[in-house]
């Protein structure tokens, strides 16, 4: 029974991804979020059959097997705008520094000015930063992992969405601030609308995602109580 | 077709090891830092120093970014327990969420075109 229940929810897994990728790659609408739309199909149909999520678990951790190695393949993209990292580093490490240490600030104090939890607080702390490194750093600092995928892929389609109006309204036109806001804020998904923008600034997409994801990484433990006092 | 699948499945053996590597070194030196964050930053190092070329990990690395979305799907489900969190605090979620990430958006751009412009002068 449990090997076929695996083997569905793998399937389903799968199928689900396809079919809502198929999806965003014809309408190219940020509203039709495949994880987003994925997550919530299989959370219905689990709700549904009235099956926990520890019938669940198994699939999990087989579908989840590859993301260290994909997460180790993010250096390759970073390797090959290494020149944009040299010759702006000035703006890339103002600008993600910045940016970083705004964003969680910002959540943090209105979490708790509106009662949050302290796990959901610090499961907020790296909401900014790609999913695979995000949930291992809410793991390390007493967050929730599937808190804060959540968080993140709502922060990505928050940023890509209205991300590039904000730009606009606040004047900001430069192709490399751009990028980079994008890239600080909304990870993976900033930098693809960057990328639509022009390739300067997807280009400072991926390198702010990158850095965005070390800095939060390394000041989180020390930067993130400080709000918690 | 199949000597792809190959090269792929050899190249994610090799992203493995490296992931396993940062792995070990966060663990051996009792870093705060995560496993795969030093993987990536071990992986960047082997590139720049010329190591490991980047044709060695190019197969590998441009199935699993391509696919990277796919990952998340399986550990957003876990979400599913955070039902009575979402029912009572799901609005001020989504208005923290989307404060904090319009903030910062606005103070990285703001900021970097500021200092863009006063290089120009």
């Amino acid at each position: 029974m449990s090997q076929v229940l695996f083997i569905v929810f793998v399937l389903l897994t799968l199928g689900a991804y396809l079919a809502t990728r198929w999806l965003f790659l014809t309408y190219r609408s940020p509203l039709l979020n495949p994880v987003f739309l994925s997550t919530v199909a299989l959370i219905a149909l689990l709700q549904a059959t009235g099956l926990t999520l520890e019938d669940y678990r198994p699939a999990k951790d087989f579908m989840t097997f590859l993301l260290g190695p994909a997460t180790v393949a993010l250096a390759l993209p970073l390797y090959h705008n290494r020149q944009v990292l040299t010759r702006h580093a000035l703006p890339v490490l103002s600008g993600v520094v910045a940016g970083s240490l705004t964003t969680m600030a910002a959540a943090l104090v209105v979490g708790r000015v509106l009662q949050l939890d302290r796990g959901v607080l610090l499961s907020l702390g790296p909401k900014s930063v790609t999913v695979p490194i995000a949930v291992e750093i809410s793991r390390l600092n007493g967050g929730e992992a599937s808190l804060t995928a959540a968080f993140v892929v709502a922060t990505g389609m928050i940023g890509s969405i209205a991300g590039p109006a904000l730009l606009t309204l606040c004047r900001v036109q430069s192709p490399v601030a751009r990028g980079l806001a994008l890239g600080t804020v909304s990870h993976g998904q900033g930098t693809a609308v960057a990328l639509l923008e022009s390739e300067t600034a997807g280009a400072m997409g991926g390198v702010a995602m990158a850095i965005a994801a070390v800095f939060t990484a390394l000041v989180a433990p020390y930067y993130l109580p400080l709000f918690l006092q | 077709m199949a000597t792809n699948l190959i090269k792929i499945i050899w190249q994610t053996v090799l992203l493995w090891l490296v992931f396993r590597l940062g792995v070990f070194v966060v663990g051996a030196l009792h870093l705060s830092l995560p496993g795969n964050v030093a993987g990536m930053l071990l992986m960047f190092a082997l590139l720049a120093s010329g190591l490991v070329k980047p044709a060695c990990i190019e197969a590998a690395s441009g199935f699993l970014l391509k696919h990277f979305a796919f990952f998340f799907i399986p550990i957003s489900v876990g979400l599913m327990s955070f039902g009575s969190l979402m029912r009572q605090s799901g609005l001020a979620l989504l208005a923290i969420l989307l404060l904090s990430a319009l903030a910062g958006a606005a103070v990285t751009g703001v900021s970097v075109q500021l200092l863009q412009r006063r290089r120009e002068r």
